[in-house]
């Protein structure tokens, strides 16, 4: 039913470009995905990708310190960039009469960032990551689920045992040698998709794409991801993580290896989560927070990973006098019970995910990057337009299918948090 | 092709004019006003009823009876339970959403425009027919109290309640926790709720708000079907005043004994969204702290490496709302950074900003604008305010000309009057034992604590 129009092009040096034109608004997206993410860092270098992404907007040889920012605001446009397992993205939304400034920004840092780089540079920005860290995990009551959950879903062997934002003692460590080793293994054109997406003339955009971009170098072959990448589609066993620590309520999550993004097997995943726990109707909201009232809370859904496994993760969040076991024991028996799944719950999910999706995809910066991240992940940025079809052809068996193989005890972590008081008294009394 | 002498930006290409979609005006003979905005991009229509029942309309012993109120009225109807109701909407792809702010009280929904017929049916139900059925009112109440717990023991939380508190005198409403406390929630009940829906939930004062593409006459006949029949108008509002809680400069420690970070808000009242300065207060705030290259965000982000951002602004609403400044940083420089913070709004307001931070300034909040209505749901929420703060019906089409206006005399004229560095009040949740000391030393004030 989505008609999202893209052009695709191929420059000499490798970057891959996805052109995709609208022309109600006079704005403008640049978007860039590399293949560099956590899961390219090596053992004793973890949150490096993270890191490095804060020193692309230090500066390049012709845009001094602060400069990349000063110009994209100056010009009326936003811009940031994340880093994710697979994946570091970089974006633009400008005026459209901009759209070659925010080029020329992104093929500075992408073929000439290495000669700005400084060790005082280094020093702020890390500093600045260490205050992320802080701020957004350690100073966070359960800012720190993602660690335990990642290393009992992925063993030690595999990229996405370790977080993203990773452990301060390894950025600490991180070194300028670092940053242009990295720079020149996965920065380079042939190992990112470039989308401009919005109003643009199509023949001028794609000179200025070729001027800006088409002196930088092709890289070298990419090498390999680091560790066992293939691993057994579920963890085998039950494993559990309890923490005592300062949180004001008991929360329970749960999370189970499932078939990575890039398998069609995935989309019985994603439905099964949708069932779950997405919307006021949907299973868990209405029977641990509605009926049972034993949760103030739930979420529900997944990772759409592509190295060897993805993840499906719920968590319910107690009252100060839940049972985590009951908790537990609740959240587990609805993801069991998925087993019955009916056909009017999977049209009811996938009807909210179509809302969802067509909402967000009305600004150019949100389609900009799903293109490049079709691009980047099936070599198909079209693949867009036919997302949603692929979730309706789900069928209630293979939901089912889905459940048994992979919502069951064999596939489990457990990770319960207690509130570090309760967890006092419950010794003293004992 | 040639490829680029990489040593200056490229110049800019041919500006293309950007005009804020137009706005139908309408209204039902029950005095509720309608907007409709025709956007076609894609296949979707956003529906928004905005109430005038803000938690501001609310007296302190009932605190929270608005947000309540709107939590609970996905409880049911009369005729359908809660989860019927969700089944209904969420069949046809609709999460209703509620918000409950100060000033008002949105309901909200998007679809596909062929199902906006059923879906306004069920809004209407569910806003003018709420049953709040006992076990209902109990669940919502229970984790509004869980909330509140959470919020006590959430760092930046901690900080923003007591500098709201500590901002604001007793009985002005913004001083409170929006969503009420202990007490006030503990004591809120079925009764409660329909008096509120009573007295608050009125088409005089109220507006529907349809984006998408849909067509005027479809909906308005559509809108007479579903709210025909109400009637009513709300109570005048109390002429309650905001006032300060103090006008001397102090500091106030939330004390988290081991805290990694000290969260830190620093400021002062504010203005009212109807304030004559809006524009260049707009201007001056974002040279100080209202984009990623303000003073304040390049001295302790990226020359201090204290944070990893900082940000100041104005709430503006009906009445005065709060001017902060908001941010995290390193339990050991926690006074370093209070000492920046403040030096950099004394020295902006002594000295003024350059020209050229005025023009970067008002170009980039000219230039985003239209970044800020991509969507059904953001146009919905800006045409919702204008009936919510009574603006001018050229107000979007003026904006970018009004900010272009603004000099840099009406920007640092607007600042002095609005911005008092000798009122401020530091809140710092944090470490006591740590950051008093350095505190102390900066000599801002008395320096209290006290415990989260």
């Amino acid at each position: 039913m989505l008609s999202i129009p893209v052009e695709r092009f191929t420059l000499d040096n490798g970057l891959r470009v996805n052109l995709s034109r609208d022309r109600s608004t006079p704005v403008v997206a640049v978007n860039l995905w590399y293949a560099v993410g956590s899961r390219n860092e090596r053992p004793g270098k973890t949150g490096f990708a993270h890191l490095f992404e804060h020193m692309m907007f230090q500066g390049s040889e012709h845009v001094p310190k602060n400069r990349h920012f000063e110009l994209v605001e100056r010009a009326g446009g936003t811009l940031n960039a994340t880093t994710w397992f697979d994946r570091t993205n970089y974006f633009e939304t400008v005026p459209s009469h901009h759209l070659e400034l925010a080029l020329w920004l992104e093929s500075d840092r992408m073929g000439w960032m290495l000669p700005a780089m400084t060790q005082e540079k280094l020093d702020n920005q890390r500093d600045v990551v260490m205050n992320e860290k802080r701020q957004r995990y350690d100073n966070q009551p359960y800012g720190d689920w993602d660690e335990w959950i990642q290393a009992m879903v992925y063993p030690e062997t595999h990229p996405y045992h370790h977080t993203v934002i990773g452990s301060m003692d390894d950025i600490e460590a991180a070194t300028l040698d670092d940053v242009a080793e990295f720079f020149e293994t996965f920065y380079v054109p042939n190992n990112a998709v470039l989308t401009v997406c919005g109003d643009f003339v199509p023949d001028e955009s794609l000179e200025m794409i070729e001027r800006q971009f088409g002196g930088i170098p092709r890289g070298g072959e990419i090498p390999t991801m680091p560790g066992e990448l293939t691993l057994s589609p579920t963890i085998g066993d039950t494993v559990r993580k309890r923490v005592e620590a300062e949180v004001p309520l008991p929360r329970v999550l749960l999370a189970f290896r499932i078939p990575p993004y890039t398998n069609e097997a995935y989309y019985a995943a994603d439905v099964a989560s949708s069932v779950a726990g997405s919307g006021r109707a949907s299973r868990l909201y209405r029977s641990l927070v509605r009926e049972r009232r034993v949760a103030k809370d739930v979420v529900s859904h997944t990772l759409p990973l592509t190295t060897g496994a993805g993840m499906f993760l719920v968590w319910a969040t107690g009252f100060p006098d839940s049972d985590p076991a009951e908790l537990e024991a609740a959240l587990a028996g609805e993801l069991e019970a998925l087993e019955s799944v009916r056909e009017e719950e999977i049209q009811r999910a996938i009807s909210l995910t179509e809302t969802r999706l067509v909402s967000e995809i009305q600004r150019v910066g949100e389609r900009a990057d799903l293109l490049s991240m079709f691009d980047q992940f099936f070599d198909d940025p079209a693949r867009l337009n036919s997302e949603l079809d692929r979730l309706r052809a789900v069928t209630p068996a293979q939901v089912s299918d889905f459940t048994k193989d992979f919502l069951g005890p064999d596939n489990r972590a457990v990770l319960t948090y207690v509130p570090a008081e309760t967890a006092a008294n419950a010794k003293g009394a004992s | 092709m040639s490829h680029a002498a990489r040593t200056d930006p490229p110049l800019p290409g041919v500006i293309r004019s950007f005009d804020f979609p137009a706005v139908h005006k309408d209204r039902l003979d029950n005095g509720l006003e309608m907007r409709s905005v025709q956007a076609h991009r894609l296949p979707i229509v956003t529906v928004s009823l905005m109430l005038d029942a803000g938690e501001a309309s609310v007296s302190e012993d009932r605190a929270g009876l608005a947000v309540l109120t709107g939590d609970s009225l996905e409880g049911g109807t009369a005729t359908h339970s809660g989860t019927e109701l969700a089944e209904a909407l969420e069949s046809i792809g609709a999460g209703l959403s509620v918000g409950t702010g100060w000033d008002a009280t949105m309901v909200s929904l998007s679809c596909l425009p062929e199902r906006l017929d059923e879906a306004m049916n069920i809004l209407a139900d569910v806003v003018l027919r709420p049953a709040f059925p006992a076990d209902e009112i109990d669940r919502v109440r229970g984790q509004r109290l869980a909330a509140i717990q959470q919020r006590k023991m959430d760092p930046s939380s901690i900080a923003s309640d007591a500098a709201r508190r500590l901002t604001y005198t007793e009985v002005t409403p913004y001083g409170r926790s929006l969503g009420g406390d202990v007490e006030s929630v503990e004591s809120f009940s079925s009764e409660a709720a329909s008096g509120f829906v009573e007295a608050q939930y009125r088409p005089e004062n109220a507006g529907l708000i349809l984006v998408g593409d849909v067509d005027q006459a479809e909906v308005k006949a559509m809108a007479q079907r579903c709210f025909g029949d109400w009637s009513g108008k709300t109570p005048e509002r109390p002429s309650q005043k905001a006032e300060p809680r103090s006008r001397e400069r102090r500091v106030v420690i939330v004390d988290r004994p081991d805290a990694v970070q000290s969260e830190i808000r620093i400021g002062h009242i504010g203005q009212p969204r109807s304030t004559s300065d809006y524009f260049p207060l707009l201007v001056f705030n974002t040279i100080l702290g209202g984009a990623f290259t303000s003073r304040l965000n390049l001295n302790l982000r990226e020359e201090h490496g204290f944070t990893y951002g900082v940000r100041s602004g104005f709430t503006f609403r009906r009445d005065a709302g709060p001017w902060s400044i908001s941010t995290a940083v390193g339990t050991e420089v926690t006074a370093d950074a209070v000492r920046e913070a403040v030096a950099e709004v004394e020295g902006l307001l002594q000295d003024g900003p350059t020209q050229e931070e005025v023009e970067s300034s008002r170009d980039y909040m000219a230039g985003v604008f239209p970044l800020r209505l991509e969507t059904t749901g953001q146009i919905a929420s800006q045409v919702a305010e204008l009936l919510l703060y009574d603006l001018p019906e050229d107000y979007h089409a003026t904006y970018r000309e009004r900010i272009r206006s603004v000099t840099r005399d009406d920007a640092l004229e607007a600042a002095r009057r609005c911005i008092r560095p000798d009122e401020i009040t530091v809140v710092i949740g944090g470490d006591a034992d740590v950051v008093r000391g350095p505190l102390e030393e900066l000599g801002l004030g008395p320096v209290e604590v006290e415990k989260a």
